[in-house]
Parts: C-alpha cells; structure tokens; sequence
C-alpha cells in the first residue's frame, strides 16, 4: 500500500523519501493497484521546512503533510483517486487537481463548484484519472498566498505503456521571496505585484530545496517532468551541452521535439516533460540555468556526472508517448469567440466594469484590482459566465494578450489544442491546459466543450487572478 | 555570459546586501556641475523605468540600472509606504526617491537635506519624466518619513 505510507510523509521522513523518489525506477517500485480506488490523506497546516539549508534556519511554510512539496500523488491512467484534504489552517481553504479532466464539483473552486473546506474541517474528493501525465494539486482559495507559502505538491498519472528510460524524477520548481533570516516575507496581495508581474521571489528551489547539483550516469536516459508551482515566475531552463526533447506538455503528449531556442519555458501552472540523454563524461558538469527574465539570469543546479558510466551512449528507443483521450475539435464545426485580457501597467489608459460598474484604472488600482477579461475585473469566484458553451459541440478560442505583460492563462476541467499564436498554425498543435500569452500576443485554441459545469479560466500568475483577470465558461 | 549568473544564495544575498548598502551608504557632497551616483531598481520587464533612467543621465546624473524582482521588498526595507511606492525606486545620495521625480525636485531634495528618508511621485502621472503622455494637472510630490506624508513640492 505505497499510497497510503506515502501520503503520511512526516517533515523528518520526507528527505529520504524524496531522495528515493528521484532516484526510483520508472516502472519497478511503483505497482499496480487490486483495489478500485487509490487513497490518499493531505493535512494542510503550519510547518517548517528547510528551504534554504545550510547555516540558514528553516523556513515557516504553510505545507501538506509537513512536505515542500506535498507528497506524491500517482496512480495508473483510468484508475480513481480518493483524496481526504483536512484544513489545519486558520482560514478556509480547497484543492484544485491542475489539469485533470475532473467532474465539477471535484474541481476545488470555493464557492463556485464547492463550499470551502473550513478550518478544521475535511473533504473527501474522488474522481477518475482519464489522461496519463504530469499534473499538479493547489488550494484555489486566496491561491496567492496559500500556493505562495507551499501549499501544493505533484500529482503522477503513469501511462499503461510507458516509455523505456533509465530514470525518472520530477522536479518541482518554485520560488520564494525571503527575507534575510530565510523567512517568506509577508506582503502577499500588494499593488506592486498585483499590477506588475506577479509575486516573484528571490530564492529557487527545486523540489522545496536549494539544489546545488544533481548527479547522473553517462549513457543514461532520463524523464524529467517539470512543474512550475511558481506564484509569477517564468522559468526557461537551459540544460548546458545536452538536447533535452519535450514529449509532454502539462501532461499531454507532444510530438518528440527540441524546444525553440533550445530553452524550455513554462509559465506559472504549466508543465513539461522531458527526454534527457547524458552524453557527458564522467566528472563532468553541466549548468541548468534559468535564463527567463534579462539581466536576472540564474544558475539553478548543475549536473554532475558520476565516475561511473551507465553504459557510452544512451538507448535508441523510441520516446514518443500514446495519446491521451481528449476528443478531438471539429475545427470546420467550431463556434468561435474572442477573449481580450486587458488591464496592467503599461497597458494604456483604460477602464473597466468591476462590480456593475464602469472604472478607470487609477479607481481599479485604488479597489486592489488592475486586470480584466473581455473588458470585465472579476472580484471573488462567483461570477456570471462570460460564455456559455453547448455541451459536446468545438469550440475556438481567439484569445488577444492586450497588455505589457506574459499571461500563462488556465481553462479548468479541459485541454485544449494551441492551434496558431500571432495567426500562424502551430507546428505541433500541443495539447495544453495552461497558455502561455506573451505580451500583445494572440493565440487560438480549440477544444470540445463535454465536461459539464462552470469552469474558471483565468490567469495562473497568481496576484492577477486575484486583481481580477478571471472569468467564468459555462459548458451545459 | 556566465557573470550574469548567481548561485541560488547569492540571489539571496544580493538583494539584501544591497538594501542594507543603500541605507549605509555616506552622503557625498555634491559639487557644482557634479551629480551623485544613482542607483535605479526596476522590474526587468518595465519599460517606463529605463526611460526615466535615461532622463536621469540627461540631466547629468550617473545612473546604474539594476533589474530586480524584489521591488516590493525593497520599499518595506525602506520604509515606503504602499500608497507612496512607485513602480521603481532609486537610491541617491542617501535618500529614496519612488516613482517618476522630476530632477528639479531631487537637485533640491539633494541641496536641502532634509531629515526624510526620501521623496515620491506616486501614480506615475501622465506627462511626468519617462512617462508618456500630456502633463494634464501639477505634480504632487510627498515625502517619504514615519509619520503622516507631508507634501515637499508641487511641480
């Protein structure tokens, strides 16, 4: 029963546990399951975690299960999960299943799909896995500080048929803003990042830690899936003298291919996997570097090859994975409607409806509010639909980036296909459930609407769903 | 390339080392035809801000622009309240100064001394330095100390 002693990690036990993780074989130590639903427990509280290491004291974090990250969660594809979430905060809270195709009142939205999980209290939620990936789980509730104080954690749905690779690990990559004694400075929510880029932080760390090095074999072929549980942060990783190829994007399978620019972007929320082949020679290093933002560079870890050799060169075998079960959109059939993302610094002067009401933004500001989706600030989850969708039936997408900033924006309950960004087609027409909008940018997506219920869509930088740019889809 | 790079601690330590810098730093005379050296935090992706950095250099004064994520932080470790925050901050001399001054403001502030921490043109104002845009009413600008802000010029 690995799920269940899993998901009682203690603080003390989680170093080992994870040092096991990254190190567990693809397809040995994790095994099939003879019951019909996979269980697991997470306890949101207070903890302390040693973020930063060294002389540094650890850090007070809000945590599942004591763990940065939360623990594990994995199952087979089409397996259920049954997950008690018992709130040992002191503020309400609920959990959001980024990216699985739940049923709606399984989705962790407070108010809109669920009443929030009050201090003290529990809720079960249970659903199906449909789709193997890489997925993740977060509070929805004042998400700007809870994801920002470590509440989330990695959430594995594991392909019947797998690829072969010598390893498999994650990396859960997020980033803090500290203070001098390593304490996450408290000011959560306010108008500098809410207006600007978001919450960005001023520590990384990998799997809730400062890694310095990460040791592999030459001749090794290693799946590493990339989770960005950042607040704001972009991350574009740069892997020094190796060819990583994407295989996934947030879970769902890609064609193989090198990333532009030989970088791997991935805004707040989104996720990629990667088929890494060590070519390096024993004693070697490799830099990984953060190379997102100019001028902010960063060394994130280095690879470190270990004296011993896997093997001299890396297997052959192919690394393309089976299709997930989206159905796919009819895009001769599909309705399409636009959706402008509006507001920020630097966006011009403009105004907005927020609360009935029509604003400008020097008033917006002033109400803790600076962005806005098809002209509207949103305040708080409970919000008419801004479109209505018939169930079954495509849809597209032409969504407009009009403001300065990147915009990583989210459709619950769904994935959908990029099918062109700036008017061109995409080349792999990539399944995603989180795009990533570069500033003025436009992007088309497409999808069929047959998951029923109101589903936010909203922006993953954190400060700016919160400052209003979300809204509501209604697939009935 | 590589002198771009920190380790994860020094990111750390560079925000803070910088901070405690900024409050530390000597006030230097400032001579005739000479002007201090600033220093000008921004978000890496503001395009406003190097604007005003610009017309800070025009104005003869030697200006070092760092790009930082940890603006917020920064004007708590100064003090700066939140309705006086400006989206960058530049250190002179000794004083804070938020948001989009105009230099005959900071030349004053610098001659002066007052016993402030710093000056700020909060709301980035149309028409302001760096800023686009017509001036369409006066600059306010505050000061910035523990009490209740006080007005320190109108422009």
């Amino acid at each position: 029963m690995t799920s269940h002693s899993s998901a009682s990690v203690s603080r003390r036990t989680f170093v080992l546990a994870s040092a096991a993780l990254l190190a567990r074989p693809a397809f040995s130590a994790f095994p099939a399951h003879a019951s019909a639903v996979r269980e697991y427990r997470l306890t949101a509280a207070p903890g302390r975690v040693p973020l930063v290491g060294g002389e540094h004291p650890e850090t007070a974090v809000w945590a599942y299960n004591g763990a940065v990250p939360g623990p594990e969660i994995r199952a087979w594809q089409g397996e259920r999960l049954r997950i008690v979430v018992e709130n040992k905060l002191d503020e309400e809270t609920t959990v959001h299943w980024h990216g699985i195709r739940v049923p709606n009142a399984m989705d962790g939205v407070p108010h809109l799909t669920q009443k929030p999980i009050a201090p003290g209290a529990s809720f079960t939620y249970e659903f199906d896995v449909p789709d193997a990936g890489t997925y993740w789980y977060h509070p929805h509730q004042r998400s700007f500080e809870q994801v920002g104080r470590g509440l989330y954690g990695p959430l594995i749905v594991e392909e019947r048929e797998p690829i072969a690779v010598d390893r498999e690990f994650y990396w859960v990559l997020d980033d803090w803003r500290l203070q001098a004694d390593a304490q996450i400075s408290g000011d959560f929510g306010n108008m500098m990042d809410m207006s600007h880029n978001g919450r960005i932080g001023n520590t990384a760390t990998v799997n809730g830690r400062i890694r310095e090095t990460f040791e592999v074999r030459r001749g090794e072929r290693i799946r590493l899936r990339l989770i960005n549980a950042a607040n704001a942060r972009t991350f574009a990783l740069d892997f020094a003298g190796h060819a990583p190829r994407v295989i996934a994007f947030d879970g769902q399978p890609v064609e193989p291919h090198a990333p532009a620019g030989g970088r791997i972007v991935l805004g707040a929320a989104m996720r990629a996997d990667l088929v890494i082949d060590m070519t390096g020679k024993p004693g070697e290093r490799f830099r990984v570097s953060d190379t997102f933002y100019r001028g902010l560079e960063y060394r994130l870890l280095d690879l470190v090859y270990a004296a011993e050799p896997l093997r001299d060169s890396p297997p052959d075998a192919p690394v393309a994975l089976a299709p997930n079960t989206m159905p796919e959109p009819d895009l001769k059939a599909a309705e399409r409607h636009e959706v402008a993302f509006g507001g920020g610094m630097m966006g011009g002067m403009m105004t907005a409806m927020m609360g009935g009401r029509r604003m400008d933004m020097r008033e917006m500001m002033q109400n803790g509010m600076a962005w806005t989706v098809n002209g509207v600030a949103a305040t708080g989850h409970m919000l008419d639909p801004f479109l209505t969708l018939a169930r079954g039936r495509s849809y597209l997408l032409a969504m407009h980036n009009d403001t300065a900033w990147h915009h990583p924006i989210h459709l619950h309950g769904h994935a959908f296909r990029v099918i062109s960004r700036n008017g061109q087609p995409t080349r792999y027409r990539e399944w995603q459930d989180t795009v990533l909008l570069s500033p003025r940018e436009r992007a088309e997506i497409a999808f069929v609407a047959d998951n029923a219920g109101d589903w936010m869509f909203h922006c993953h930088i954190l400060e700016h769903q919160a400052a209003g740019m979300m809204g509501v889809i209604r697939v009935a | 390339m590589s002198a771009t790079y920190y380790g994860r601690r020094h990111l750390i330590r560079t925000v803070l080392a910088g901070a405690v810098l900024a409050v530390v730093a000597t006030p230097s005379a400032v001579t005739a035809g000479e002007k201090p050296a600033a220093t000008l935090y921004k978000n890496p992706q503001c395009g406003c801000c190097e604007e005003y950095a610009t017309y800070l250099r025009q104005h003869g004064y030697r200006v070092t622009v760092k790009p930082t994520h940890d603006l917020s932080l920064i004007n708590r470790q100064h003090d700066v309240p939140e309705n006086l925050e400006g989206c960058h901050i530049t250190l002179i001399d000794g004083y804070v100064v938020e948001g989009h001054v105009p230099v005959k403001t900071i030349d004053r502030l610098l001659t002066e001394r007052p016993a402030i921490k710093g000056i700020s043109l909060p709301g980035m104002p149309q028409g302001s330095p760096g800023m686009t845009g017509a001036k369409t009413a006066p600059f306010t600008i505050y000061e910035i100390t523990n009490g209740t802000p006080r007005i320190y010029a109108v422009e």
